[in-house]
């Protein structure tokens, strides 16, 4: 009973996210020009690629009951390794490689010192956070490499012929189709949802907790290592404090998705919805031109507001039965 | 039991001693400078802050909490003390006390309502209020910094002072709050039930503990410690802009738990994490001593915090296994 209770909860949860975009839409248009024009929407979409990708694989993890901090340290430095080994001589598509392979070490070292050695998610990212970031750094310094062939960048900031969907587009679709399928309807995905329900449980039942959290890991680092990619495309630059602080936004997006930080819960739509609410709401702020420096604000604000929310909504679920039974 | 936990304890801050004897002493070998007085009082003062704030967050960590807006709170402290200062030139190093205390009793009351109020999951309530706090220095401030100029001549003179030209006045007020943590810790009622709430948080719901006032009371504590320690980053470097102390979250963090503050709570002390805070600024110090770039100096804090976090981890396996060992034999 208590679990039905909860899905119906969630269910709701991820059609009042969807209403919200939809009020923040019709808002947004109302008070600026050009929001939903077509250009505008094309940035939008471009603007979110990286939390997307990066939300498509922390999903699993956040409702396996882990998280990872550590991923826009993997973004940078999977991004100065594509700049340095590309400005060192290695062709493009090999620089690709490196980055994507440098991403999928991290994300494997992150889930071997979780699972193996047992240490804390929460602990261990932050250290991680601190190493990858530093390591960039120590790789680049103050340099920046914006250097990069013609077909890639173009990648990163044309759009496909004569439309307004960014060449990126795709791509992200591609794997939020894989993702979501993964989670959805595959024994995989209901294994991590059991992880999350109950660790101890899953076990007995016979999932190998262990190595599934290290695969969980390992693709975030591996979807981290491709947001590297696409955001030195995007900006034509590898430099080492490239995504500072996305990992906030991934969370956050998560959250607001729907996706509990407790584990064991959490759609792929409401994630999906998530990141657009965040990332609309940002492109309303800038097109009423409101200071940059207010949007760290926001960013506070709605993580803290998809922490809350739920729980609010929770109690007041409660105590409104609570009331029923009493009469 | 009680000799186990003392012997885990005092064994962990006495090899951190060895390990800080031996990073100090290894350093000087390398760099002399490092050990004559000028060295000693330059790691000290730069070792003041985040001892400070270890020490602050040292009671929410033992009740399994955490706190990572500090450092912008100390930001934000640091920016709003200059402000007043320069529109009250008449001010002393006691206004800037309060100012900086107050704003950190402020956000400490928030995060304590949201954590301790609504039991929202410490890490993301704090992770939220690092940016809002942080993005109100950025708005607030409008790109305005200060200088020596705009500071009262009193508070900087303190900066300056140090007792026998080696124990720096921030270092040692650092040194005080120690001692008064130490005791609070060890000895009072409230201190005890930070590590009853640490160790098991709902045994110490269903045995009546007064949860919520403790976790209420450490967070404005905390709030509170990182407000003055805006005021003793001022006395430090006499100049701040918006930025200030950005990212040193993780420093705090990374001292508290090589200090042997564990992140599963109940244990720890606030000598250990003094010691801690010391042993990090003083591989920092080596490293650039050893000519070390300065741009890997965020890699090896995190890479110090993994080791210290696996170090703590073992350590508590092994307390376990001869707390498991001691009561199989008390039995037989």
């Amino acid at each position: 009973m208590p679990e039905k209770n909860k899905f119906k909860l969630r269910k709701s949860w991820d059609t009042a996210i969807l209403a919200l975009l939809f009020v923040v839409w019709v808002l947004a248009s109302m008070t600026t020009d050009n929001f939903l024009s077509s250009i505008n929407v094309s940035q939008i979409f471009s603007n979110s690629s990286e939390i997307m990708i990066m939300g498509f694989a922390m999903i699993f993890l956040i409702i396996a009951g882990e998280i990872d901090l550590s991923i826009a340290s993997i973004l940078a430095l999977s991004s100065a390794m594509l700049g340095y080994s590309y400005a060192h001589g290695a062709p493009i598509w090999l620089a690709i490689i490196i980055a994507m392979a440098v991403g999928t070490a991290c994300g494997f070292i992150n889930g071997f010192l979780v699972t193996k050695l047992g240490l804390g998610s929460l602990a261990v990212t932050i250290g991680a956070l601190a190493l990858y970031r530093g390591i960039a750094n120590g790789i680049l310094g103050t340099n920046t490499i914006n250097e990069f062939p013609e077909a890639a960048t173009s990648f990163g900031f044309d759009t496909i012929g004569t439309t307004f969907i960014p060449q990126t587009l795709p791509v992200i679709i591609i794997f939020g189709i894989f993702f979501g399928l993964l989670l959805h309807n595959t024994p995989f995905g209901r294994r991590t949802l059991a992880i999350g329900q109950s660790p101890e449980a899953a076990r007995f039942a016979g999932v190998n907790v262990v190595r599934h959290k290290i695969i969980i890991f390992t693709f975030t680092g591996f979807m981290s290592g491709v947001a590297g990619i696409i955001y030195t495309f995007r900006f034509s630059t590898a430099q080492a404090d490239n995504g500072v602080g996305l990992e906030l936004l991934v969370i956050s997006a998560c959250l607001l998705g729907g996706v509990s930080i407790f584990g064991g819960v959490g759609t792929m739509w409401g994630v999906v919805a998530g990141v657009m609410l965040a990332s609309s709401v940002e492109s309303w702020l800038t097109l009423r031109e409101i200071n940059a420096q207010w949007r760290t604000i926001v960013t506070g604000i709605l993580l803290l507001i998809s922490v809350a929310a739920p729980v609010l909504v929770d109690k007041w679920k409660r105590a409104k039965a609570a009331s029923a039974n009493k009469e | 039991m009680a000799s186990l936990f003392k012997r885990r304890t005092l064994g962990r801050e006495s090899s951190l001693g060895v390990i800080l004897i031996f990073a100090v002493a290894v350093t000087g070998f390398i760099n002399p400078r490092f050990v004559t007085g000028d060295g000693t009082r330059d790691l000290l003062s730069a070792t003041a802050i985040v001892a400070l704030l270890a020490i602050g967050i040292a009671p929410i960590m033992i009740m399994r909490h955490i706190d990572l807006s500090i450092a912008s709170t100390v930001g934000f402290s640091a920016w709003l003390v200059a402000d007043t200062c320069a529109k009250n030139p008449s001010f002393t190093w006691v206004q800037c006390f309060l100012v900086g205390g107050a704003l950190g009793i402020v956000i400490g009351i928030l995060n304590g309502l949201l954590v301790a109020g609504l039991r929202l999951p410490s890490l993301v309530v704090t992770l939220g209020t690092l940016y809002i706090v942080r993005g109100a220095v950025y708005v607030v401030s409008n790109s305005v910094d200060y200088n020596a100029q705009e500071m009262p001549k009193s508070l900087l003179k303190i900066g300056q002072t140090a007792f026998f030209g080696l124990m720096p006045v921030p270092f040692f007020l650092a040194l005080v709050l120690m001692v008064i943590v130490a005791w609070f810790l060890k000895y009072t009622k409230a201190g005890r039930d930070c590590y009853a709430i640490g160790s098991n948080p709902p045994a110490a719901d269903l045995v009546g503990l007064k949860v919520f006032r403790r976790t209420f009371i450490a967070y404005i504590f905390s709030g509170f410690i990182a407000g003055i320690a805006g005021v003793f980053y001022l006395m430090r470097f006499a100049q701040v802009d918006s930025t200030a102390f950005y990212g040193q979250e993780l420093a705090v963090v990374a001292a508290a738990v090589i200090g042997g503050i564990g992140l599963l709570g109940g244990a720890g002390t606030a000598v250990g994490v003094v010691i801690g805070a010391l042993l990090v600024q003083t591989i920092q110090g080596a490293l650039a001593a050893l000519g070390v770039d300065a741009f890997w100096k965020a890699a090896i804090n995190g890479l110090l915090l993994i080791v210290a976090i696996y170090a703590d981890r073992v350590l508590a396996r092994r307390s376990e296994k001869a707390l498991l060992a001691q009561r199989i034999k008390e039995r037989v």
